[in-house]
């Protein structure tokens, strides 16, 4: 890509960010996996050094893994003006990051959950037929609501949340997915000499 | 996670001396002495008092500023000169923040920088206690990293690795906070807890399929061109540097953090690129066919517009150790990461000589034909100082440069051959660098000359440390090119904002000479070449530090220089 098309390239702002299944289809969005040491501050550090430089975070997953002592990030990443592959080049220069893995296009497996609070009044035998077909799961009920939660791919979850969003909602909460899936890693060990499209 | 002292670098006789009861102060002297450190730049306040209340006892040597910002320059300063890692060591609150231009200035400099700050008391942290400040989230877009020690075990530990991070791979500014509680902690050797020290990380050895490429694309080029950043200097690449333009017969230009580290005599040097640079530097880059840009960045003041940067070139070889510099503002076709001097000498052993006469010859028309030149008005130029300067330098001595149209001058002008010797504030250009820096130097450099070169500007924002100069016995010669104005900004204004001046003027500008002698330094005014001359020899053969306030011509520009928005074969000439 040529500095003239980066420019035109060019998008001050983005469109709605609660939509988690957007980066699946946005090019200006990377989907990056990045394991950091588990130390104070760390989570500030990623932050800093992406608004630093531009880059929108979108989504941000915070969770534990097979190894102990790191932390998983699983970030969606608005690059931008920025070329794309700025995103996991910053994030790895970061001393606290053990590795980087931009997962964009290698279409690894994402999760999200969502809960929704249903007032009692509306808990009927519809209600439950809706929760049902939206595969979603009851797994609170007292006399002032119903929670219910559901879990899958973000398609799916959205498309379920829409769904039940036919019913009064007290309130709901959409998590940003986590992940799982190979990608092409950029271990924080290894440089980036890879040629790129010129001109 | 833990280590042995020995992973640390540690022999078993130091591990020894951990042995004794300590507070956390003395442990961090220690640690600085065993790293090395022989200077450290600083001011005493409320929450590094424990530091300094074992100061005296430690042999590392202390320098007393009179501005924090003044410490971080010159720990900056002492750092481009020595090649090790300078040290600045500063309070809470506002003494921490203090640091952060400094801190700035060398961190985008690639200059690897310690900072050590104390805090208050680890119970008081996040209270609004007097004189807390949140340094390390204030300081992270400035620092390659940042640590908050919370147990003075963790100290040697801490410092270890913070100067290998500062001065490994590409190297920065990097912080360390103390409580003042954990100075005053009291340790059992015995009982030292370690970290374990992160690996540097290196970018791994070019793929040799990709020299192979690049030196394929230099080896076909009929007008190749090379340009070299500080990344030649950090690696010791300029011999290498010199080797590989001479096989490819390549002329070579320089970044502004460059100047210097391709000798200025060599005829194949074209000096300055970019938006300030040499006419014929430019000409040549934006003819070459394949470019070889090596330990630099790529700025926007070296490509000035991005679409027409090298437009005739087939290929761009960028050589960084950083791999977020590569393609970040250039595509370059072919991206290495790695050591500039690793990779050079390895082009050089698959580039065979190859004469490129009509290359030179073009290249030489365009050094005749857009030669620098200045105007002839009767008035002190500025670059007659400049050249009288140099010629008072010897050849191993240091000159530092402030920020504006000084620096250009300063670096347009330079005639050394030695790398190292110019230094300056490039990417974050920070007026009031020059004076602590040189400071700095001299520190480093005891036994050489080292020149300050300011605009009266940039030297009122920190010519406090002349006190410093005279209490610390550092000789430095400020050479101020006083034109009364915010120079650049007034070149600026005039070129490319409507003619409109606006508050360029300084209609209050100190009389240098008294204001030199009130510190205790020299201090002398020169009107005309002649008394410039006279005052720069009685100014290098005074002992101590002195000044010289040069009265140039106000309206005195910078060229020849490339419009905003225009490319960099567009340059305009001195009229």
């Amino acid at each position: 890509m040529t500095a003239a098309s980066r420019d035109t390239a060019f998008r001050s702002d983005s469109s709605d960010s609660r939509d988690v299944t957007r980066a699946l289809r946005d090019p200006f969005i990377r989907l990056v996996r990045v394991r950091v040491e588990d130390r104070s501050g760390v989570l500030q550090r990623v932050t800093n050094c992406l608004g630093r430089r531009g880059l929108r975070l979108l989504s941000c997953s915070v969770g534990q893994n097979a190894d102990p002592g790191t932390l998983s990030l699983w970030l969606q990443v608005e690059h931008g003006s920025q070329p794309a592959d700025q995103v996991a080049k910053q994030l790895a220069k970061l001393i606290d990051v053990v590795s980087v893995e931009d997962l964009t296009g290698s279409h690894p497996l994402e999760w999200v959950t969502a809960l929704v609070e249903i007032p009692a009044e509306a808990d009927d035998p519809a209600t439950a037929e809706l929760l049902e077909s939206c595969n979603a799961e009851v797994v609170r009920r007292d006399e002032r609501s119903l929670l219910a939660a559901l879990s899958g791919t973000p398609e799916v979850v959205e498309a379920a949340l829409e769904r039940l969003r036919q019913l009064p909602l007290v309130d709901w909460i959409l998590s940003r997915p986590i992940g799982l899936g190979s990608g092409d890693p950029l271990s924080a060990d290894q440089s980036s000499n890879t040629p790129r499209e010129w001109r | 996670m833990s280590a042995s002292l020995a992973d640390l670098g540690y022999d078993d006789q130091e591990e020894q001396t951990v042995a004794a009861p300590l507070c956390g102060a003395e442990i961090l002297l220690e640690s600085l002495a065993r790293e090395g450190v022989e200077v450290i730049f600083g001011l005493p306040g409320g929450a590094n008092l424990p530091i300094y209340q074992h100061l005296p006892n430690s042999p590392i040597r202390h320098v007393l500023v009179r501005h924090e910002q003044g410490a971080a320059h010159m720990a900056d300063g002492y750092a481009r000169t020595s090649g090790r890692v300078g040290v600045c060591l500063a309070t809470s609150g506002p003494g921490a923040l203090n640091l952060i231009t400094g801190l700035a200035t060398a961190h985008f400099d690639s200059v690897p920088v310690v900072a050590i700050t104390g805090q208050v008391a680890t119970a008081t942290i996040g209270t609004d206690a007097f004189q807390e400040s949140d340094v390390i989230g204030s300081t992270l877009s400035v620092t390659k990293h940042s640590y908050q020690v919370h147990d003075a075990r963790d100290l040697p530990a801490v410092v270890r690795e913070a100067f290998h991070v500062a001065r490994t791979g590409r190297p920065g500014a990097v912080l360390i906070d103390i409580p003042k509680d954990v100075q005053q902690q009291m340790v059992d050797g015995s009982e030292s807890k370690i970290a374990r020290l992160r690996p540097h990380r290196a970018p791994a050895f070019p793929d040799s399929r990709l020299l192979a490429e690049a030196a394929g694309h230099l080896a076909r080029a009929q007008r190749p061109m090379i340009l070299a950043g500080r990344g030649v200097a950090i690696s010791g690449a300029e011999a290498a540097l010199v080797q590989l333009a001479e096989a490819c017969d390549a002329p070579v230009g320089t970044t502004l953090l460059g100047t210097g580290v391709f000798p200025t005599t060599h005829p194949l040097s074209l000096g300055l690129v970019g938006f300030m640079g040499t006419g014929y530097c430019n000409k040549a880059v934006s003819n070459c066919d394949c470019l070889v840009m090596v330990g630099m960045r790529a700025d926007d003041r070296v490509t000035c517009r991005m679409d027409l940067f090298a437009p005739e070139a087939e290929h761009i070889i960028h050589v960084n150790i950083d791999p977020a510099e590569l393609g970040k503002t250039v595509a370059a076709d072919c991206q290495i990461a790695g050591d500039a001097r690793e990779v050079m000498e390895a082009l050089l052993e698959q580039t065979p000589p190859t004469a490129r006469p009509e290359w030179r010859a073009a290249v030489s028309g365009w050094r005749r034909r857009h030669p620098l030149r200045h105007p002839h008005n009767g008035l002190l130029q500025p670059q007659e100082v400049l050249a009288a300067c140099y010629r008072h330098r010897r050849a191993d001595d240091v000159v530092v440069a402030d920020v504006g149209l000084n620096q250009m001058w300063a670096a347009t002008s330079w005639t050394g051959d030695s790398p190292g010797l110019f230094l300056n504030s490039g990417g974050a250009g920070t007026m009031g660098f020059a004076l602590p820096a040189a400071l700095g130097a001299q520190a480093a450099r005891p036994e050489q000359r080292v020149f300050a070169i300011c605009g009266e500007g940039g030297f009122v924002m920190t010519f406090q440390e002349l006190a410093t100069a005279i209490e610390a016995e550092l000789p430095v010669k400020v050479v101020i090119l006083n034109n009364g104005q915010l120079g650049m900004v007034r070149q600026f204004q005039d070129d490319f904002y409507g003619g409109v001046r606006s508050q360029v003027d300084h209609t209050v500008i100190p009389d240098f000479e008294l204001l030199a002698r009130a510190f205790g330094c020299f201090g002398r005014v020169a009107r005309t070449l002649a008394e410039v001359e006279d005052a720069l020899q009685e100014a290098v053969n005074y002992p101590g530090p002195a000044l010289v306030d040069c009265r140039i011509d106000p309206e005195a520009n910078i060229y020849p220089i490339v419009p905003f928005g225009k490319g960099l074969a567009d340059f305009v000439e001195c009229p």
